[in-house]
């Protein structure tokens, strides 16, 4: 047989299969390396500090869980939280992250290895991405072969729309869920395709672990239901498929359930019916079966038609009545959002307000996938040419995960996988292809090329090249043509001709992979590693400025209020309130909570003028509230830019009270200048942020940079409040709320009195009419 | 035998020095104009008997300070200045009130001009008559003018010695605003009403109410003497004339042979607002399990819990803090945003000071706070806040079998005797048997 490049032709079968998989755990250890190694930007650049907000929350809960064990953490309660309504952390949190966490921490310990639980903490979110890398690869194994699993593997480990979530310092439930999902299909595949019921109840185990680790476990329950139910109605029901499926349903449902804070949910709410319907319809096909066996076709056409009309009818029927009797929870409000993307902005602002709740704007694809968002539908394809059990899953995930991804950016994440396994298939055919050896029939001799391992950049895709070679170097019959078998053995008369044809497309490969790899370096270095507790900026001869107002302002609290002090600010900074400055919150992050009248309050308070806002914040025992503000610095990210969203959730409990159209211009203009509306200009918000903001300029006109608007020269005046404290930048600044007056009188005019001003002189309330005589 | 005599009143003058004092210090500051210091001799002398440390200074003078570095100098200020234009310039309204706020009791009594202390008086929500008013009556018949009133000391009164006989008056009668915090000690008779001068009638007044729409100035509702209450702790008292505490009304009799209520009716006052009569205060505030002795950190939906607060009030004449058992609309709330429960905190009898209740929490977690807000008009005001947080059972303390739950118990325990019972039979079953024919098949082909 003609070849295309020499291949040495004295080794044994044995050498090459050792060799190939001694290369292979080679090169899953240098990926898993590049993965963890590229998530450390954040702790290189800034340090070793926990990210964002809800992290702030899981790493305050894992130090509970840490230093008081188990049982105290899961009967935490936190009266700190959403006071003074207190927060059941135990029955409202996925305890996997912490318990991972916790279990790392003793273990360790137990070999007496000091390490702080801080650390665990902010690594824990890499280490487990170079496991989701070895998952990734088990499970493009099972769509395709080893090579394409590494690539896969490779891909995974360095994109920047799983990196997004996974930095170090990036504490969140995703940092273990996108492993815990993957190896949870791997086992599910595994399991319907040898038919095993161990491998059925390891799914259920990974499943179990998923719920418990994060609130996206809908997505498996309700992931492995689609593809079971498609494999139904394309005709593959299969023993396997059964006892696949019964065992991950039973196992994974009951164990489920253990999880306090999903309790009855999986038979309770409308999201887990899915995963029920198909489990009763399997035992019902199953049994349909063991019937065809027994009856004759006539007979069983009859009892088939009948049943498959009377269960369906009675299915329906049934879970409708459960719904309106209330034992099945209808649809919530994030599921109708992902329908809907304007319903949450209707009904539920809480939800929209978050910005990764809002629909994903098209270049950020490109940004987290870059070249792979091309190789994705390739992957698709190729899928649907040999369409087995586990091609139909890869399939449908794609098609559902595309579409959740469109409409939520925190869908992205579940996308990212997905496109990595496809993708990676698309590559490895692509590379199969031209890589294999075997010439089409009458082909000359072509001058070996080995340097086409070795002429790349030090990346994933060299790992992937270096073992190519090797692996094709002899016995292709063995290896290469086992999983192209196909195409090898007809690709007598058709094929590829001659090694330049090859190189072209090779090399290009290749330089995609590198610009791949540039771009997610890239990426990853500029806009994923920031901790966003501190921010940084340059300065005009390059070096880095590190702006460090929240942790300033956080340690001011810390240090200097009374430990039971309350402060009050928008959701968004109670997490890392509670995390940094240890002071009891009035709203956290944790906007689940049923107490969404409780954010109301706040954002009735921010948006109130100040004397309507004083009682609110008295009843709340509230001593201090904190505000960002980024016209100084230009930092958008600040509340008056969020005030919207307090005004719209506040409007939705007080509608007669709040309405958003007061806080516009005439015109319609959202505007903080001399042409604000009266209630913007007397909203305790707007009053917070600008107090005191004119006087910085001496006189020149006050500039906002962020609204990139001209301050009045007078600004704000606050009676009810005093201003405690203000960073450096003023992106913070807290202000703290003044007692009753001594003498009973409302602080307007007590202020008013200490100033020097006189009292209009009132007149006696005369409770008798004076007749003349 | 005379000597005997003045030896006991000896004794008993120094007891009173040393004992007799108020719950908050000694030192008193009298704003006052030298020259009319004798006028007042009585009223001062009753002061330095019961041994407070009397310093005077003339209304122009710039010392003694009243506020020195933030701190106040005195614990008591008596302000007898009505008709001063101009006052020492640390003297200022806000100086005044910032001795309030720093726990230092205000005596002041107002006049006719317009000065510092007209100007202080309405943020005391003290509605004051048109400049040059005082209060005029005609009844009853007496030789004196009609703006030198014969007021009855009111026989509910807490503070003044109700059994007194009447009080002279003679100044400006003023109404009192809705503020809670203020309240009158001693009213204007029904028959007054406040007039610019001597000559004037009812008429005028009714003239006046209906042009300038100044109100009505008359009537019982108008007081002569306002006690304040501040929410710091510290007291103010207002008089509308300065002649309430002169000699001349303190000696002048209100009919032949009774002398008139104006010496013990200074003296209360005075003891009021320096905070002698009516002082009360919470020692202690404890909670716990009903059952233990050891407050919890926090305590479990519908624990049974017992809340006991000590009281004390103050006894001028023994100088001491005694525990006192008198409250009886004493009032505990436990409250998280509002008061789930809100129950009468009654003495417990037997040991006194003590006050106690049981109830049941309610079935509600959270931060809740045991809040005792006791405000009544005269008494210091009691506040006591004690925050706790109400926990859910813990996972272990809620019933482990339930009876309603037996289907299912019935239910598991079916299917594991069922699963149970199956697998003996299954493997120890004899396979021989003809109706078990496929049963062995089966079990072969595991094999």
């Amino acid at each position: 047989m003609s070849t295309a490049y020499p291949l040495p032709t004295n080794l044994s079968t044995t050498t090459v299969t050792n060799t190939a998989s001694l290369l292979r755990i080679v090169a899953l250890g240098l990926i898993s390396a590049a993965a963890i190694a590229s998530r450390l930007f954040a702790v290189i650049n800034f340090e070793s500090i926990i990210h964002e907000f809800d992290p702030w929350f899981n790493y305050r809960a894992t130090r509970v869980l840490a230093s008081q064990g188990f049982y105290e953490f899961w009967n935490w309660f936190d009266p700190t939280a959403w006071y003074p309504l207190g927060r059941v952390v135990g029955g409202t949190v996925y305890p996997g992250l912490m318990a991972t966490s916790g279990v790392i921490y003793n273990f360790l310990h137990a070999f007496h290895l000091p390490v702080d639980i801080r650390n665990i903490c902010v690594l824990l979110a890499p280490g487990f991405s170079a496991l989701t890398a070895w998952a990734t690869y088990m499970f493009t194994k099972e769509m395709k072969d080893e090579s394409a699993g590494l690539l896969a593997a490779a891909f995974i480990g360095i994109v920047p729309g799983y990196i997004s979530r996974s930095v170090a310092g990036s504490y969140d439930n995703e940092a273990i869920a996108i492993f815990l999902l993957m190896f949870t299909f791997y086992c599910w595949i595994k399991a319907l395709k040898t038919g095993s019921a161990l491998f059925g109840t390891l799914a259920a185990v990974f499943y179990f672990y998923m719920v418990a680790a994060w609130g996206g476990y809908a997505f498996i329950t309700n992931m492995i239901p689609v593809h079971a139910l498609t494999l139904m109605l394309m005709g593959r029901f299969s023993s396997r498929l059964y006892v696949a499926y019964c065992s991950w349903y039973a196992i994974g449902t009951l164990s489920s359930m253990q999880v306090p804070f999903v309790g009855f949910q999986p038979v309770r709410t409308s999201e887990h019916m899915g995963a029920l319907g198909v489990f009763g319809l399997l035992q019902i096909v199953a049994f349909a079966q063991l019937a065809r066996s027994h009856l004759s076709s006539k007979q069983f056409q009859n009892l088939l038609t009948v049943s498959v009309v009377a269960m369906g009818v009675v299915g329906t029927f049934g879970f409708i009545a459960l719904t309106y009797m209330g034992w099945i929870a209808p649809w919530t409000g994030r599921f109708y959002s992902l329908w809907d993307t304007g319903y949450a902005k209707k009904y539920i602002p809480i939800i929209a307000s978050v910005s990764e709740h809002q629909p994903t704007a098209w270049p950020s694809f490109f940004m987290d996938l870059q070249l792979l968002i091309f190789l994705f539908p390739a992957g698709v394809i190729l899928c649907f040419r040999e369409l087995r059990d586990e091609h139909v899953f890869v399939i449908i995930y794609s098609v559902v995960a595309s579409y959740f991804a469109g409409v939520m950016v925190r869908l992205m994440l579940t996308l990212t996988p997905v496109v990595c396994v496809s993708s990676a298939v698309a590559f490895s055919s692509l590379i199969d292809t031209y890589l294999d050896p075997t010439q089409p029939e009458g082909e000359e001799e072509s001058e070996a090329d080995s340097s086409n391992g070795t002429n790349t950049a030090a990346t994933p895709s060299k790992k992937e090249k270096a073992k190519k070679p090797a692996a094709s170097t002899s016995a292709l019959n063995d290896i290469v043509t086992a999983a192209t078998s196909q195409s090898s053995s007809k690709s007598k008369s058709k094929g590829i001709w001659g090694l330049d044809t090859r190189l072209i497309v090779i090399v290009n490969a290749i330089g995609m992979l590198s610009f791949f790899v540039f771009h997610c370096t890239w990426v990853t270095a500029n806009a994923y590693s920031s901790p966003s507790v501190v921010l940084a900026s340059t300065n005009p001869d390059g070096s880095q400025h590190i702006i460090d107002d929240f942790r300033e302002a956080y340690y001011w609290l810390r240090q200097n209020t009374p430990q039971d002090a309350v402060v009050m600010s928008w959701w968004d900074y109670g997490y890392q309130i509670a995390g940094m400055a240890d002071r009891p919150t009035l709203v956290d992050n944790n906007t689940w909570n049923n107490s969404k009248s409780h954010i109301a309050t706040v954002g009735k308070a921010m948006s109130s003028s100040e004397e309507v806002a004083y009682p609110i914040l008295r009843k709340h025992d509230v001593d201090y509230v904190l505000v960002i503000f980024g016209g100084l610095l230009g930092y958008s990210g600040d509340d008056i830019n969020k005030f919207l969203w307090m005004v719209r959730i506040a409007q939705g409990v007080w509608p007669d009270e709040i309405q958003e159209p007061n806080y516009f211009t005439p015109q319609g203009e959202y505007r903080v200048d001399d042409r604000a509306s009266s209630a913007m200009k007397n909203s305790l918000m707007y009053k917070m942020s600008y107090y005191r903001f004119a006087e910085l300029f001496g006189g020149n006109n006050a500039m906002d940079r962020v609204r990139q608007q001209t301050m009045p020269k007078v600004g704000p005046t606050l009676d009810y409040l005093d201003e405690a404290f203000t960073s450096e930048n003023w992106i913070v600044r807290i202000y703290q709320v003044r007692k009753e007056d001594l003498l009973g009188r409302d602080l307007k005019s007590a202020n008013a009195f200490a100033q020097g001003k006189k009292k209009k002189k009132s007149k006696p309330v005369s409770r008798r009419k004076a007749i003349p005589v | 035998m005379w000597s005997f005599y003045t030896f006991i009143l000896l004794i008993f003058g120094f007891v009173s020095v040393l004992d007799a004092k108020s719950s908050s210090g000694n030192s008193v500051l009298v704003i006052l104009d030298p020259a009319r210091q004798p006028d007042y001799s009585i009223f001062f002398n009753g002061l330095k008997e019961k041994g407070y440390d009397l310093t005077f200074r003339a209304p122009k003078d710039e010392a003694p300070v009243l506020i020195e570095d933030d701190i106040p100098s005195f614990a008591h200020v008596i302000l007898f200045a009505p008709d001063s234009k101009h006052f020492g310039k640390d003297v200022t309204p806000q100086a005044l009130v910032q001795l309030l706020s720093s726990q230092t009791n205000l005596l002041i009594a107002l006049g006719q001009k317009q000065n510092l202390v007209t100007s202080l008086a309405p943020e005391f929500s003290l509605i004051l008559p048109p400049p040059g008013s005082s209060l005029v009556s005609y009844f009853p018949e007496r030789k004196e003018p009609p703006t030198v009133v014969p007021i009855d000391v009111p026989s509910s009164s807490k503070i003044l010695s109700s059994s007194s006989s009447p009080v002279w008056f003679s100044g400006v009668p003023f109404a009192l605003g809705n503020n809670p915090l203020v309240f009158p000690i001693l009213s204007a008779p029904a028959e007054g009403f406040a007039a610019d001068s001597e000559g004037s009638t009812a008429d005028a007044l009714f003239d006046a109410a209906d042009k300038g729409g100044e109100g009505l100035w008359a009537g019982s509702q108008l007081a002569v003497a306002a006690g304040f209450q501040a929410l710091g702790g510290a007291r103010a008292t207002w008089v509308g004339g300065v002649e309430l505490f002169s000699d001349e009304f303190a000696k002048k009799e209100i009919s032949k042979g009774v002398k008139s209520g104006n010496q013990q009716a200074a003296a209360d006052l005075a003891a009021w607002t320096f905070q002698e009569s009516l002082v009360l205060r919470i020692d202690s505030t404890t909670h716990h399990l009903v059952g233990t002795s050891v407050p919890k950190e926090h305590y479990t939906t519908n624990d049974v819990v017992e809340y006991v607060a000590q009281i004390s009030r103050f006894n001028p004449s023994k100088d001491k803090w005694e525990p006192y058992s008198g409250l009886d609309d004493l009032q505990l709330e436990f409250t998280m945003l509002d008061p789930h429960i809100r129950t009468a905190l009654p003495p417990v009898p037997g040991s006194p000071g003590k006050y106690a209740v049981t109830f049941r929490v309610p079935d509600r977690h959270g931060v809740f706070k045991f809040v005792v807000d006791y405000k009544r008009k005269g008494w210091t005001h009691l506040q006591s806040s004690t925050t706790v947080p109400v926990v859910p059972p813990r996972h272990d303390g809620y019933p482990r079998f339930l009876s309603a739950a037996w289907p299912y118990y019935a239910g598991a325990i079916s299917t594991s005797l069922g699963f149970f019972l199956f697998s003996a039979i299954y493997l120890a079953g004899d396979p021989r048997e003809g109706n078990l024919r496929g049963l062995r098949a089966k079990s072969t082909k595991a094999q």
